[in-house]
């Protein structure tokens, strides 16, 4: 997909693995999060440090509690770390301002989130349209990368239809569409398969997995579905804020 | 344009919020608008003019006036009285006769209040009946003719003749209130178009004097009043020029000693009169307005704040696609603005052409006004009254939605 708001990522030597010559897309250094309730400190992430390599599809799990959201909320620039540095690309996020970080999220992350959460009075169009709406781009541009971003998920005959008529599978598609339509560096999902049925989690799954391919997007996904985790090129398990363990996904190559 | 059609989207998903406005707005709107309408009109008819003023000679230092009636004739003249002194454009006499049809038992409903004046001045000299439409015009004039050649005529506001329960033709004896023992056999010979005069009636001078006269002569003294029965002088002049010499002229006359007059203007006169109400005015043009936005801004406020909580998580994933908090403010602030705006338009035009059209005016008794008209401004006011209390309303919960914490808005939803 073309994408006019695609931005080119330059990458110092410095950033990329001295062994594979990979570049990150992510790099986490000694971040800590912690939240404080009154005189109590609750420690969610202790001293993670993480990189992923630009087009892996990194699969996240861990027990409820353990800092997955919060991992993924610090990747997506939703949240700050209490301490550490969270890189994206090029930039260090983890020191940009709440609207420095709304304008990096329009550009260079997609969300695609459990419930959908899509707008209910908005059709498949609109709502895919969305961020687009805060980019410098002419009506006809916002068109040409809607349509395209709900063609790629096979939605392309059902722009009309509002959330309500659509099934769960295909609520969740639009989500995903609305989530590459800027051709984003990054596409965080926060158990996309969560609330569906064991067929609709398969086809999104392949789509995750075909936008990966065709289109070289790193994908962080967040589950506590094991099969969709088997899907991933590497799984972190995360447990009381820390990476207790890390291991390539059954049938990839190590 | 591309945000203007979400604001659009979003109001129809919070129709019970936008309902909700729309109702307040709808019903406290018309209120403001009364209110206004009521001072816009005292404002104006106490505003200074600078051309084509008229000016009220009244006793200088007692409330109500009572002149005698010797001083008509040369103030109607302006007490112009040697050469270079100027004369008034047109002058008007007023005599206060207060009377009811049932002196055993008077009420509201069978008393009158008539100003006894020339009737050939009533079109000249009156507010509002100088400009009527032509078809208004020839019938009041009609009835001027009639009062002209029977001087036992009166012409009746139409709310007046209407709580009479009585017609156009018919006869009334009215039974002096002020004027004791001066009773009054009329002969109802039109009514005034619909206006501030709805609840006056005017009579013939010429009568008044002489039943007056009839009474000094029945009785072999002249009546209590007979020698206060000149209220007011209507004089119509120029420029300020004018009435400053006008003003100098009768200020030097030695013939209004006994009792000293003043000539002022008719706005400084009417807000005179209005000086007994200025609590009533200040109170509503301070205190009630005033409640009344603040009132509307509150259930606004109300409306939008849950508005705000029922969609926290779509304003969260708004902020998730990249949405800065200023813009999400823009979005709630512009909602309400819209809804606020369409709903004052809408129910500023309905409440304009229902009093004016329909009812006629909206009866408001407040010193001789009688009936008060929604000036076409009260159109703009209503779309300023429906923007300023949905901007009023709607900056907390917009503030509020634009500082939602997406990780605490997902963390309920998980």
């Amino acid at each position: 997909m073309r994408c006019a708001a695609v931005r080119l990522i330059r990458q110092p030597d410095g950033r990329r693995d001295p062994v594979t010559e990979q570049r990150w897309i992510v790099r986490i250094h000694g971040v800590h999060r912690y939240f404080k309730r009154g005189s109590e400190r609750l420690d969610v992430l202790n001293d993670l440090t993480l990189n992923v390599p630009e087009g892996e599809f990194l699969g996240l799990m861990g027990p409820s509690g353990s800092g997955k959201t919060t991992l993924l909320n610090l990747i997506a620039g939703l949240d700050k770390p209490s301490e550490g540095q969270v890189w994206v690309g090029e930039e260090l996020i983890s020191s940009m301002s709440e609207s420095q970080l709304a304008r990096w999220r329009t550009r260079h992350v997609g969300f695609i989130f459990q419930f959908y959460h899509l707008m209910p009075v908005l059709t498949a169009y609109e709502n895919v349209e969305l961020p687009l709406l805060l980019l410098p781009l002419s009506a006809r541009q916002r068109r040409e990368q809607v349509m395209t971003a709900l063609d790629l998920v096979g939605l392309s005959d059902r722009v009309r239809h509002r959330p309500g008529q659509l099934s769960g599978g295909q609520q969740q598609r639009v989500g995903i569409a609305r989530a590459i339509v800027t051709d984003p560096t990054l596409i965080v999902a926060d158990e996309p398969t969560g609330d569906l049925d064991a067929r609709s989690a398969d086809e999104i799954l392949n789509l995750l997995d075909e936008l990966r391919r065709s289109q070289h997007k790193t994908i962080l996904l967040v589950t506590h579905d094991p099969r969709a985790a088997q899907r991933a090129d590497r799984i972190l398990h995360l447990e009381k804020g820390q990476l207790v363990e890390q291991r390539q996904a059954e049938g990839t190559p190590p | 344009m591309k945000f203007f059609r979400l604001m659009l989207k979003n109001i129809r998903r919070n129709l019970i919020g936008s309902i909700v406005i729309v109702l307040g707005t709808m019903v406290l709107v018309p209120v403001v608008i009364f209110v206004w309408s009521i001072l816009a009109f005292l404002d104006a008819a106490t505003a200074e003019k600078s051309k084509d003023f008229k000016g009220i000679v009244t006793e200088r230092w007692r409330l109500p006036s009572q002149m005698p009636f010797a001083y008509a004739a040369s103030l109607s003249e302006g007490a112009a009285s040697k050469p270079g002194d100027i004369k008034p454009e047109d002058s008007m006499t007023w005599q206060f006769y207060g009377g009811t049809l049932d002196p055993e038992k008077r009420t509201r409903e069978n008393s009158m209040f008539a100003i006894a004046t020339e009737p050939r001045k009533l079109r000249t000299m009156m507010d509002e009946l100088d400009t009527l439409p032509p078809e208004e015009a020839a019938r009041l004039d009609e009835a001027i003719q009639k009062m002209e050649q029977n001087r036992q005529g009166i012409i009746m506001g139409q709310d007046r003749l209407a709580a009479v329960n009585k017609r156009v033709g018919e006869r009334i004896k009215l039974y002096g209130i002020n004027y004791r023992d001066i009773d009054l056999e009329l002969e109802i010979v039109g009514t005034f178009p619909e206006s501030r005069y709805d609840n006056t009636a005017a009579i013939h001078r010429d009568y008044l004097l002489a039943a007056l006269d009839a009474y000094e002569r029945q009785t072999g003294q002249p009546h209590p009043l007979a020698d206060k029965t000149l209220n007011l002088v209507w004089l119509r002049v120029p420029d300020s020029e004018a009435f400053a010499k006008v003003a100098g002229q009768i200020l030097a006359s030695p013939n209004y000693t006994s009792p000293a007059v003043k000539f002022e203007t008719a706005a400084s006169g009417i807000a005179s009169f209005l000086d007994a109400y200025r609590d009533l005015i200040w109170g509503m043009r301070w205190l009630l307005a005033p409640a009344l936005l603040f009132t509307l801004a509150l259930v606004i406020s109300n409306a939008i704040s849950i508005s705000v909580r029922e969609r926290q998580k779509e304003l969260a994933v708004l902020k998730v696609l990249g949405f800065r908090p200023w813009q999400i403010m823009a979005l709630v602030l512009g909602e309400a603005s819209l809804v606020g705006v369409l709903a004052g338009l809408c129910s500023a035009g309905a409440t304009f052409a229902t009093v004016n059209f329909v009812f006629g005016g909206f009866k408001f008794p407040i010193a001789f006004f009688g009936a008060f008209y929604i000036p076409a401004d009260a159109i703009v006011w209503g779309v300023g009254v429906g923007l300023l209390t949905a901007l009023l309303g709607s900056v907390m919960p917009a503030w509020n939605a634009g500082r939602i914490r997406v990780s605490e808005v997902f963390a309920k939803v998980a």
